[in-house]
C-alpha cells in the first residue's frame, strides 16, 4: 500500500513563518476589539456529537461532514460550525448566567471540501455572539464591530452587506407552494439563477407573489433598493420588515466610514439558521465573503433555552490570505548574532540577555568557529555578530 | 482606472458566439479575434479582459473569484455546480442532455441494474436518483456512443444537438433529461463590489440578446 506520510489531506495545508505571523497578528487586532466591547473567549472542543448538528433548524449535509465513532459507536462530528456548539454551552453551563452574554471564539470548522477545487476542508473563524436581547441596539452593537473589524484587519476596501431574511419568508410563506417548490425558490434565489427562477414561478402561477419573488434576486444594491422592494409587494409585515431594515441601513450609514454599505434581500443561504437581519463582509481582493452573520432567535431553542442571539463570524484564513498578497512580512528578522569562544558560554548567553533587552532579536551561534558564524550571517542577512571571549568585540 | 472586468469565454463554439454578441453589443473585440496562442486579451474601448478558457475551468475561476464573469455552458454548470450567480440565459449554444440506448431496445426492462456510459457522472447519477434507480456509471472521455455498441453499457448520458451521431450509430434518445443552453455566470462578491460596471454590461448584452 502507497504510504501517505509526506503530504497532508486535500483541503489543508501547514501553515509557515510569515503566515503564522499575519493571522496572529489579524487575530490579535480582532480579539482585542471584542474584549474591549466586553466578550470573553470559549473554547469547544473539536469533536463534537453528530446529534448536536443534526436540528431542524439546522442543515449540513452528511457528505460534508468529517465523521468519526466514539468507543461506544455513536457518530461524532468535527465540528463543521462554531455557533450551534456555543448555542449548546449556552443552553446548559451557561443557563443560569444573567443576560445578555456576550461570547467570542477562534478555532477552526471543518467541512469536506469539493476534491481539486482548492478550497479548505479546515477554516479558522474568529467571532462573536452577543446572547439574550433582540434590541435594535443589539443589532447594532453586532453590526459596528463587524464593522471595526473589517477596518482593522486589512487595508483592502471592503463592503458590508445586510440583508433580511424575513422578508423572503414572508413572501414564499404566502405562495401556495409546498416545502420542496419553496426550497427550490430559495435555491434560484440564492443563486441569483434569474432564467430558472422565472421559469419555475410561472409554472407555479402568474400573481403578485410570484412577480415579487422573481424580482427578489435583484434587489440588491444601495438605498433605492428600499424603494424597489416597496413597490413590489406590500402588507403589515413587509412593511414593518423593510421599514426596519431601512432604519438600520440610514444608522449604519453612519458609522461606515471608508467602506461600502449595500443591502441584499436576496440573501437566502441554506445553511443559516437566521432568523432576521443577515450581514456579509466582502474584502476587496477574496472570491467569497470574509465575514457573516445574523440574527438567529430560534436556534438556542432546539437546546431547550429559548432566547434570542445575534452575531458574525470572520473567516480569519481568508483575511490572512489577501493580507499575505498585500501586506506581505518577513519572517526571519534576527539582527544580532552572539558567537562564544569555549569557555565562554555562559557569559555569552548572558550577553544575548541583554541584548535582547535592549529589543534587539539575538540568536546564539551554535557554530564552532567565528569563520562559520560569519558564513552563516551573511546566509541568513543577520547585520550584527558579537563575538564574546575574554572580551567582547562586535566583529565586522 | 480601476482593474479591467474579467470575462472567462469557453473556447471554442460558445467562444464565437460570445464575440458574435460582444461585437454586436458594440465592443471592439478584435484582439479576440486575432488572439494567436494569447489566454487574456483585452477589449479596446473598454474596461474589459477576456480570458479564454476551457469550459470546467471558466466555472474555476469565476467561483474563486480571479474572473469576474464568465460564459459558460448550462451542461458544465450542472455537472460541476458551485458558488457564483447565473443571471442570463444567453440563448445561444442550445442543446440537451438525454439518455439514449440502442434502437429498438427496453432500456427500463427487467430489474437489473443498468450500466450507464457518460462524460457527466453527476448529472447520470442526479438523473437516476430522482427515478429511485441504481446504476453503474462508467466515465468515458471520448465518443460514448461507443460504449453501448461494444455493449460496455446498456445507455448513455450525454448531449445531444441534433441526434444525428446517434441515428448513425443505431442509438436513439430514450428520455430528454434537461435543456441547456450558454449562460453569463458571474462572481458571488464581484457582482455586489462591481455593481453598477456589472449590471451595465448585462443589460448592453441582454439589450442585443433579442
Amino acid at each position: 500500500m502507497r504510504s501517505n506520510d509526506l503530504i497532508t489531506p486535500e483541503g489543508t495545508k501547514d501553515l509557515l513563518f510569515e503566515e503564522c505571523i499575519i493571522r496572529q497578528s489579524i487575530e490579535n487586532k480582532i480579539h482585542k476589539i471584542f474584549n474591549g466591547r466586553g466578550y470573553y473567549e470559549l473554547i469547544t472542543p473539536s469533536i463534537e456529537f453528530y446529534d448536536v448538528f443534526n436540528h431542524s433548524s439546522t442543515y449540513f449535509p452528511q457528505e460534508k461532514l468529517f465523521k468519526l465513532t466514539d468507543c461506544k459507536g455513536r457518530l461524532l462530528v468535527l465540528r463543521p460550525d462554531n455557533t450551534i456548539p456555543i448555542a449548546r454551552i449556552v443552553a446548559t453551563r451557561l443557563k443560569d448566567t444573567p443576560l445578555p452574554m456576550r461570547l467570542y471564539y477562534n478555532q477552526c470548522v471543518f467541512n469536506m471540501a469539493p476534491s481539486l477545487k482548492g478550497k479548505s476542508a479546515q477554516i479558522v473563524q474568529t467571532g462573536i455572539e452577543l446572547i439574550g436581547s433582540s434590541s435594535k441596539m443589539a443589532d447594532l452593537e453586532v453590526i459596528s464591530t463587524a464593522i471595526e473589524v473589517l477596518e482593522s484587519c486589512s487595508s483592502n476596501s471592503f463592503s458590508l452587506e445586510i440583508g433580511d431574511i424575513r422578508f423572503f419568508h414572508e413572501l414564499v410563506n404566502k405562495l401556495d407552494a409546498n416545502d420542496e417548490q419553496k426550497e427550490i425558490i430559495r435555491n434560484y434565489i440564492e443563486n441569483k439563477n434569474y432564467p430558472a427562477l422565472n421559469d419555475y414561478l410561472d409554472s407555479i402561477g402568474k400573481n403578485d407573489i410570484t412577480h415579487a419573488l422573481k424580482k427578489l434576486p435583484r434587489l440588491f444594491g444601495g438605498e433605492e433598493v428600499f424603494e424597489k422592494a416597496s413597490k413590489l409587494f406590500s402588507d403589515e409585515k413587509i412593511d414593518a420588515i423593510l421599514a426596519n431594515l431601512k432604519d438600520l441601513y440610514n444608522d449604519i450609514s453612519q458609522i461606515i466610514g471608508n467602506g461600502n454599505l449595500t443591502v441584499d434581500l436576496g440573501m437566502v443561504n441554506r445553511t443559516d439558521y437566521y432568523t432576521g437581519i443577515i450581514i456579509k463582509g466582502y474584502l476587496e481582493g477574496y472570491g467569497e465573503e470574509v465575514l457573516s452573520g445574523g440574527r438567529y432567535d430560534k436556534l438556542i431553542s432546539d437546546f431547550g433555552y429559548d432566547v434570542p442571539a445575534t452575531g458574525f463570524a470572520v473567516n480569519v484564513d481568508a483575511v490572512t490570505k489577501v493580507e499575505m498578497k498585500h501586506n506581505p512580512v518577513e519572517a526571519f528578522d534576527v539582527n544580532t548574532i552572539v558567537y562564544s569562544e569555549p569557555g565562554y558560554e555562559m557569559k555569552a548567553l548572558k550577553i544575548a540577555e541583554e541584548l535582547r533587552k535592549e529589543h534587539k532579536k539575538v540568536e546564539i551561534s551554535l557554530f564552532d568557529s567565528i569563520e562559520e558564524t560569519k558564513k552563516y550571517s551573511e546566509e541568513k542577512n543577520i547585520e550584527n555578530i558579537i563575538s564574546v571571549g575574554e572580551t567582547v568585540t562586535e566583529v565586522k | 482606472m480601476s482593474k479591467p472586468l474579467r470575462i472567462a469565454l469557453t473556447k471554442g463554439r460558445l467562444e464565437k458566439d460570445t464575440v458574435n454578441l460582444l461585437e454586436k453589443s458594440g465592443f471592439d473585440c478584435t484582439a479576440v479575434r486575432d488572439k494567436g496562442r494569447k489566454l487574456i486579451l483585452p477589449i479596446k474601448n473598454a474596461n474589459i479582459e477576456v480570458v479564454l478558457a476551457k469550459a470546467n475551468d471558466v466555472i474555476t475561476y469565476v467561483e474563486h473569484g480571479v474572473c469576474d464573469m464568465g460564459v459558460v455552458g448550462k451542461d458544465t454548470i450542472i455537472e460541476m455546480s458551485g458558488k457564483f450567480f447565473e443571471l442570463v440565459d444567453l440563448g445561444f449554444g442550445r442543446c440537451k442532455f438525454a439518455l439514449a440506448a440502442k434502437k429498438g431496445a427496453d432500456f427500463y426492462e427487467g430489474y437489473g441494474v443498468k450500466t450507464i456510459a457518460t462524460k457527466y457522472p453527476n448529472v447520470a447519477r442526479n438523473f437516476f436518483e430522482s427515478k429511485g434507480m441504481d446504476i453503474d456509471i462508467v466515465k468515458i472521455e471520448g465518443s460514448v456512443e461507443l460504449a453501448p455498441l461494444l455493449e460496455l453499457s446498456n445507455g448513455i448520458v450525454d448531449i445531444v444537438e441534433t441526434g444525428t451521431t446517434l441515428k448513425e450509430n443505431g442509438l436513439e434518445v430514450i428520455e430528454d433529461i434537461i435543456s441547456i443552453s450558454a449562460r453569463l455566470i458571474v462572481n458571488t462578491v464581484s457582482l455586489k463590489l462591481r455593481q453598477k460596471e456589472i449590471e451595465d454590461l448585462i443589460s448592453i448584452i441582454e439589450e442585443n440578446l433579442k
